[in-house]
């Protein structure tokens, strides 16, 4: 028996294709087998977290069952009518949900070298599908909670270990039925396009930059010691790498799904032809930047405007910017380049807006036409390549670690 | 559109690829795709990459181009003026070095390197740089091993083995590394091997199969993916040497260099490799060698393979012994004797099966500037073995008579410490 890191070689899809084509070919004459999704699901887990990491597939386990008791009290409080839905609870709920993950990422900063014990591979992503789901229970748009379906919802093995961060009510909705043969034929044309897109982004183009590209200009960025043109070479490498590995990764979660009459939605949009930093995040990993613009930003916003923290929603909007950047840097990971990154990028949005409504005003005297837009273009397609830089850690190592004499 | 129309125009691509691929790959129409430019075989020389010493394409033209194979490890990466090929290129040697071999790469890595030029090893001659490094206890590092291992090479090696003891124990020492069992059905071929039976042909097919597909990788790929090449210092360090060849000139120019660059210790150890490597943990390293013994290893055995393939090839080899930098081995606190018996070992192993060219250095780790570390030789090592390598490669050497003595495949020998006292030096 192997062990996989989902999608990391052929043979994983090679079991993968074998073990979805009675899937499809129920979904095609009409049928969704649930049984047997599930037994595949649990087969896919395991060659996961099983074997050697059988100490993560415990940890998920354990994981889980917190988070289904979790889910389940809270929902047996708010959804009866007439609940008091107070809001301590909501918060408390909340805070109990995503403390498995702050223990996970603080574990490092305490024990250097060390990674938590109750850490599994895709923990975050889990964490965001609970946190969303109290959430819009509070709101009132989750009605009920089927234990089987939130646990279906949360454990989809397509996007288990890195998203597509899916929504429940959207999930559950495709789970619930089956599509029509012409849709689905149409969903398996788009998830084997999606599959061989990621081929190319992830076994081709990242293979390029990330394994054959980067190490050499690394190499030699370091043999410079200080600033060298190679540190710019290593900045657009990385930032290629970054994009095809996670695009490819991404392609390759959705079109599973979509072979699975299940349509997780996309996570990238052509990332790099954004013409400012707040369309680059409307198209990159945009499943996490729409999570954290609706379950942060947009709450933030809401409780400020409520309790009248600042009089102009300007400044309310900036404030908001940089703390929802700044809580994302910190889910990164608790390191300088991490954190800078956040604010980086928050501060970045406020310049954004900024210029948006300075531009807005003065109409007449700033011109506008394709000339203006591809130079919008480079300008946020170099702002982002340096905050990848920043984000690789690369600069930690150039600057600040010890040199590997 | 029917549903199964559709599915054909969704899924037909994708066969059709496969086959498409199954075809390129399994093709044995790339074996005459031989051309590699000049320019590549030249980086590939002296690039010291893992990529080159796994691969076949390059090497074979280059051994058919005027290139000598120089099996060694990480001596060949000490590049200064006297460095065998810098030396070849400035004063245009009838040869050029082929440098094989990284820090790590030792006789069992060349072993399997040599299964991918043996036709190219026929009656030639070639070069092999003995680390006394390399024959600790445990004989080559699996992760080392595991660096430069190449399915090509195991996969060529299967097809053409003969059950011979060489073969043999090839197959069981390849089964003690991880790269060995890496792949199942090869691990089970390797097992018969070793066990004197001949691999099933389903075992058989799958190898041939295996070794045509990465035969065609190699002739298609490899030819592009030579990573930094070393030309640039060969280059600036050609320019150094005067135009024409005088061995007093240069060996004290060799001397002035040696002085320039060692001036920032006592050890005669380049500034550079000091100041980064030993510097900040020179108090530790006192007597940290005083119980370090070269004389029992697997790696004995491993050499004897090389020996038993260069016989079975009868190439002519010239071996070069060298020394450690004398003032660091008294100040580490390696035995001198024990390096002693290591020579006499390592001779009489080479003698007495017929390999009688050898340049032993081993006594002139005094010397100044003789060594560029504490066990590579630079400047006026290299200038040295100058004088047996140019003779050996440009002048006629008369057909060697080799004779394999199984023994050295043993235990027994790979054991013995000379105190025993039961073989004659």
């Amino acid at each position: 028996m192997r062990w996989y890191i989902p999608y990391g070689n052929p043979t994983y899809f090679i079991w993968l294709a074998l073990a979805i084509i009675p899937l499809m070919i129920g979904l095609l004459y009409g049928r969704r087998f649930r049984g047997y999704q599930t037994i595949i699901s649990l087969f896919f887990l395991i060659l996961t977290f099983g074997g050697p990491n059988w100490k993560t597939g415990i940890s998920l386990i354990s994981y889980l069952v917190y988070q289904m008791i979790l889910v389940g009290l809270y929902s047996r409080y708010r959804q009866p009518k007439g609940s008091p839905n107070k809001g301590w609870i909501f918060v408390t709920a909340v805070v109990l949900a995503i403390v498995p993950l702050v223990i996970v990422k603080l574990t490092p900063l305490f024990t250097p070298g060390r990674q938590s014990i109750i850490g599994f591979m895709g923990i975050s992503y889990i964490t965001f599908k609970v946190v969303q789901t109290i959430m819009e229970t509070r709101d009132g748009m989750i009605k009920e909670f089927h234990p089987v379906l939130f646990g279906q919802f949360l454990l989809f093995f397509p996007t288990i270990s890195s998203g597509p961060i899916d929504r429940y009510r959207r999930f559950e909705a495709d789970y619930a039925k089956v599509p029509e043969r012409e849709a689905y034929l149409d969903m398996i044309q788009k998830g084997v396009r999606y599959v061989f897109q990621g081929f190319l982004y992830k076994f081709i183009l990242a293979y390029y930059f990330g394994t054959i590209l980067m190490p050499q200009l690394q190499q030699q960025a370091l043999l410079a010691h200080g600033f060298s043109w190679n540190i710019v070479g290593y900045m657009y490498a990385y930032s290629m790498d970054l994009f095809f590995d996670f695009a490819g990764y991404s392609l390759f979660a959705v079109g599973i799904s979509y072979l699975m009459g299940i349509k997780t939605p996309m996570n990238f949009n052509q990332p790099f032809k954004s013409k400012n930093i707040k369309d680059f995040w409307n198209r990159w990993h945009m499943t996490l930047s729409f999570w954290f613009r609706d379950y942060i930003f947009m709450r933030l916003v809401f409780f400020c405007m409520k309790h009248h923290i600042f009089k102009s929603r300007t400044t309310t909007a900036n404030v908001c910017y940089v703390i929802n950047m700044l809580i994302m840097g910190f889910w990164h990971g608790e390191t300088w380049f991490y954190i800078t990154y956040g604010l980086y990028h928050g501060f970045a949005m406020v310049i954004n807006d900024t210029w948006l409504k300075f531009k807005k005003k003065h109409q007449k005297h700033i011109p506008h036409n394709k000339l203006t837009e591809l130079f919008a273009i480079f300008l946020t397609f170099n702002v982002v390549c340096f905050s990848f830089l920043i984000f690789s850690g690369f600069l930690n190592t150039l600057f600040f670690a010890p040199k590997p004499y | 559109m029917s549903m199964k129309k559709r599915l054909f125009m969704i899924f037909g691509p994708i066969f059709a690829a496969a086959l498409l691929m199954l075809a390129v790959f399994l093709s044995p129409l790339w074996s005459g795709f031989n051309y590699v430019k000049p320019e590549v075989v030249d980086n590939a020389a002296a690039s010291l990459s893992p990529q080159v010493l796994k691969g076949q394409l390059i090497k074979r033209n280059a051994f058919e181009n005027g290139y000598v194979p120089f099996f060694g490890s990480s001596e060949w990466s000490r590049f200064d003026p006297f460095h065998p090929s810098v030396l070849a290129a400035k004063y245009h040697r009838s040869y050029r070095p082929f440098l094989l071999g990284a820090r790590g790469s030792q006789s069992l890595t060349h072993f399997f390197v040599m299964q991918s030029i043996n036709p190219q090893l026929k009656n030639k001659k070639a070069v092999f740089f003995i680390s006394p490094q390399w024959f600790t206890p445990m004989g080559e590092d699996p992760n080392a091993f595991s660096f430069y291992y190449s399915t090509l090479q195991t996969t060529s090696w299967i097809e053409h083995q003969n059950g011979s003891k060489m073969d043999r124990y090839a197959a069981y020492r390849l089964l003690k590394m991880p790269s060995g069992s890496s792949d199942k059905v090869i691990a089970g071929a390797l097992a018969r091997i070793a066990a004197g039976l001949k691999p099933t042909s389903s075992q058989m097919l799958y190898v041939g199969l295996r070794n045509r597909i990465l035969l065609n990788e190699d002739q298609i790929f490899s030819r592009y993916r030579i990573p930094l090449n070393n030309e640039k210092t060969i280059d600036k360090n050609e320019q150094k040497l005067p135009a024409h060849y005088n061995y007093q000139r240069l060996d004290a120019l060799a001397s002035r260099i040696g002085a320039q660059k060692t001036s920032s210790n006592n050890f005669g150890i380049d500034n550079n490799f000091w100041n980064h490597r030993l510097k900040p943990h020179v108090k530790k390293l006192k007597g940290f060698q005083t119980r370090m013994s070269f004389l029992k290893s697997p790696e004995y055995s491993d050499f004897e393979l090389i020996l038993n393939q260069f016989a079975n090839d009868r190439t002519k080899v010239l071996f070069i012994i060298p020394p450690i930098n004398a003032k660091w081995q008294k100040y580490t606190g390696l035995s001198q004797s024990m390096l002693d018996q290591f020579d006499q070992k390592i001779t009489y192993q080479l003698k007495s099966q017929g390999f009688s060219h050898i340049d032993d250095l081993s006594h002139d780790g005094n010397v100044p500037y003789f060594m560029t570390d504490t066990i590579h030789p630079g400047w006026r090592g290299w200038l040295k073995m100058d004088q047996a390598i140019r003779p050996f490669l440009t002048k006629k050497v008369a057909t060697p008579h080799y004779q394999i003595n199984k023994q050295f495949y043993s235990k027994k020998w790979q054991n013995e410490n000379g105190s025993e006292n039961n073989l004659d030096y």
